[in-house]
């Protein structure tokens, strides 16, 4: 039988190869063939449209087409594209035929802590402490002044307590450890400072999109750069802004005793497995080497396993760790799951401490150690006759702008007291914003380069903005 | 461009006092560097000598060359910009182990497969001392730190040997057990047209072990000329590195006696070939509309 224009195939388009380069229109004798107006979303390029009407199946669209898949025949069209799919290691690795039982959580159990006296500890001992008794027994580090102490401890315990101490070669190499401890579905930590925790953004924003737990402990230092082992607070906005890249957001604690670093480094554990999200607390330098008065809890924790975790064992088969998500679609609800999860850590994680707060005109902010130059401020404020009171926020991010709306309408003026510049004045007028509440003037006090602030510094800049009215007063 | 005055070494010493733990070997390193090229004789501002992080690390402060404390572990990054970018300079990197062979690891193979004409000076004393007293890479397993309270359960990196596994195309030892053969060992290195790998056992006078004190490396140092050792015969050296650790081979393990043209040679050749017919300079734009 002939070939004849009835029986030669037409061309037919798979649009997400088509370049539109336009060689098939000038190669048409028909016009058969236009340029396209819309973008395709798959490819962000415009690919030719086809108007077959008039098409006697000639062939040389598909000749002059230089994509082996763009233009062909329609009687190819059998011939499925899909083996040409990028390959999602989700589809490949993912949900697979098992009929082992679906895993089931494992819950921690919570066995009491025999009584004893208070203890005297660094802040950074405090820390490791606080993650042994939420169960952590791996710990992965490199040395950094000023927190290496707390990696020290945890080489000397860990041994005798069936866990591991690992000193990578790096803090990228010790994030990266951190990664397959947590995708295993175990507790761990790192203690690092200022410059480490540069190092360990990649892998941090490797977990919060594989969704693993994992605690880090940042004593900071002072920066940019090289800068110097003095205290500073200048990674606020590395932890609350910066984790990384893409779309990453992860609770960030600011304790300011030895005691608070080991109750919060405790929490953060919980927290971390609650959301599957690392958890970030940022301690300044004086913070991890001062010595403190550190209760313990009346008990501690025997973790269990999470059923999500890739635990190697036949029940754990069906699961996955991962953070590509190679079409764009399922990269969109990957992206719409964790904001729900941030949503529910901005609206259930706020944490903070309101120190004579109820009738202040006069609102310190602080965190870390500042804030305990800012307590001591209120205290002599107030002895000068200044109603003055101190707003601490314990969760840097997520901001606690609930407590601090509560105590706004009395106050008239807020002064951020803070060792960096301006990142906590940032977060709290982002919050402030955000909440959409009429704020007061914000001043501020700040130190830079290993240097705090100290109280009367804090209580000169108050008393510049208010002078007192009528000598001092006894508060 | 080349030296208009005799140097002495004291024009390479700067003002700064080294803040070194007393007896520290670092002192007789930054002392050989400053005979090595005083007896080559650039003036100090055609050196430039960046470090990484760490005590040795504080080394390019104690001259009077440009340079700096750069970041840990990527001193060889740092001065193989510099190298591209000001070739006629004289660079120098050092650093200790734990910048060297820890963190910045992973930067000396492609140092030494580009074949930057630089000097790698690294103070090697096993351990960390700037962060007081950790387990670095060439710690002997079974060490005792306070990050191996029970002793290291990893072996050392043989530093000697993968560098010449690398390719580099010269490798030396050197100990503050002999300075006068440090400084020419140094001055070799620094003359040698390639990548150059000077290994400095340091001893850390706080944190060492007994062992590793000069005491130590003196009884168990062997200079390789003594030996008869051939420094054009890689597999020999290959040999001799093998015994990093127990035996302080001191002289040059591997001076490659064919030097492979450098980098920046190459990227100059490139340069010129490319240039050759081209377009002229100020036509950049031409480049990306037609080629």
């Amino acid at each position: 039988m002939a070939i004849s224009a009835s029986t030669r195939p037409k061309p037919y388009l798979e649009a997400e190869y088509c370049k539109g380069c336009l060689r098939c229109i000038d190669a048409c004798p028909k016009d058969c063939i236009a340029q396209g107006t819309e973008i395709n979303p798959a490819t962000g390029v415009v690919p030719v449209v086809l108007d077959l009407a008039t098409c006697n199946g000639c062939g040389l669209c598909i000749q002059a087409c230089p994509e082996p898949y763009g233009l062909r025949p329609e009687n190819e069209r059998t011939v499925d594209a899909a083996g040409f799919e990028l390959e999602d290691p989700a589809a490949l690795f993912g949900p697979r035929d098992t009929t082992a039982p679906v895993p089931v959580d494992i819950p921690d159990r919570h066995l009491p802590l025999p009584a004893s006296e208070p203890l005297v500890l660094k802040g950074t001992y405090a820390s490791a402490l606080g993650a042994l008794l939420a169960g952590c027994r791996h710990v992965f580090g490199y040395p950094i002044t000023p927190s290496t102490e707390g990696a020290e401890l945890m080489a000397k315990v860990l041994p005798k307590l069936d866990g591991a101490f690992v000193q990578a070669v790096s803090e990228v190499a010790a994030v990266n450890m951190m990664y397959g401890c947590g995708g295993a579905g175990l507790p761990c930590m790192t203690f690092t400072s200022s410059p480490g925790f540069s190092l360990m953004l990649e892998g941090v924003s490797y977990m919060i999109g594989a969704e693993l737990p994992g605690v880090f402990v940042n004593i900071m230092r002072g920066g940019p750069g090289l800068g110097n082992i003095g205290p500073e607070q200048a990674d606020i906005k590395l932890a609350c802004r910066g984790l990384g890249h893409g779309n990453t957001q992860a609770i960030t604690f600011a304790p300011s005793t030895p005691q608070e670093m080991l109750d919060l480094t405790r929490l953060s554990f919980e927290l971390s497995f609650k959301y599957r999200n690392p958890v970030v607390l940022l301690g300044d330098g004086y913070l991890g080497q001062m010595t403190g008065v550190v209760r313990l809890p009346s008990t501690f924790t025997k973790p269990g396993l999470p059923a999500w975790a890739v635990w190697g064992d036949r029940d754990h088969r069906r699961n996955l760790v991962s953070s590509i998500h190679l079409s764009e679609p399922d990269l969109e609800q990957h992206n719409l799951h964790l904001l729900g999860k941030y949503g529910a850590m901005i609206r259930d994680e706020q944490r903070s401490d309101l120190y004579r707060c109820d009738d202040a005109e006069i609102l310190l902010v602080a965190c870390n150690t500042p804030a305990r130059m800012a307590k001591g401020a209120v205290e002599d404020l107030r002895r000068k006759g200044i109603k003055a009171g101190l707003f601490r926020p314990i969760t840097l991010w997520p901001f606690p702008i609930d407590a601090l709306k509560a105590v706004l309408p009395g106050v008239s003026r807020i002064v951020v007291v803070e060792a960096s510049p301006g990142q906590l004045e940032d977060e709290l007028r982002l919050a402030l914003d955000r909440a959409d509440v009429a704020r007061p003037p914000i001043d501020h006090v700040q130190r830079y380069g290993g240097i705090l602030p100290q109280q009367f510094e804090i209580v000169d800049k108050v008393l510049s903005l208010c002078p007192v009215q009528s000598g001092e007063v006894m508060a | 461009m080349s030296a208009t005055c005799e140097f002495q070494a004291k024009d390479y010493r700067s003002d700064l006092k080294p803040i070194w733990c007393p007896g520290c070997g670092d002192f007789s390193v930054v002392a050989s560097i400053y005979r090595a090229l005083a007896a080559i004789g650039r003036p100090p501002h055609e050196i430039a000598f960046v470090s990484g992080i760490g005590c040795s690390s504080r080394i390019p402060g104690y001259t009077t060359a440009y340079g700096f404390n750069s970041v840990h572990g990527r001193a060889l990054p740092i001065a193989q910009g510099i190298k591209l970018s000001s070739p006629e300079l004289l660079v120098l990197a050092a650093g200790g182990d734990g910048d060297g062979f820890s963190i910045g690891g992973g930067h000396i193979a492609h140092a030494i497969r580009r074949n930057m004409d630089l000097t790698y000076i690294v103070m090697d004393n096993q351990i960390y001392g700037l962060t007081k007293g950790q387990l670095s890479p060439t710690s002997q397993k079974g060490r005792i730190t306070c990050t191996s309270h029970y002793g290291s359960l990893e072996a050392p990196v043989n530093p000697l040997l993968y560098v010449l596994a690398y390719g580099a195309g010269f490798v030396a030892q050197a100990s503050p057990t002999d300075i006068a053969g440090m400084a020419a060992i140094i001055e070799e290195a620094i003359r040698y047209p390639g990548f150059a790998f000077v290994n400095i056992q340091s001893p850390c006078v706080t944190y060492g072990e007994e062992a590793q004190q000069i005491k130590g490396l003196k009884a168990i140092s062997e200079s390789l000329a003594a030996l008869g050792h051939d420094s054009a015969d890689r597999l020999a050296a290959m040999d001799l590195a093998q015994h990093y650790g127990s035996k302080l081979h001191l002289g040059v393990f591997y001076r490659d006696p064919d030097p492979a043209p450098t980098y920046g040679d190459l990227v100059r050749d490139r340069q010129a070939l490319l240039s050759q017919g081209a377009l002229p300079k100020e036509r950049i734009l031409d480049l990306f509309i037609k080629s």
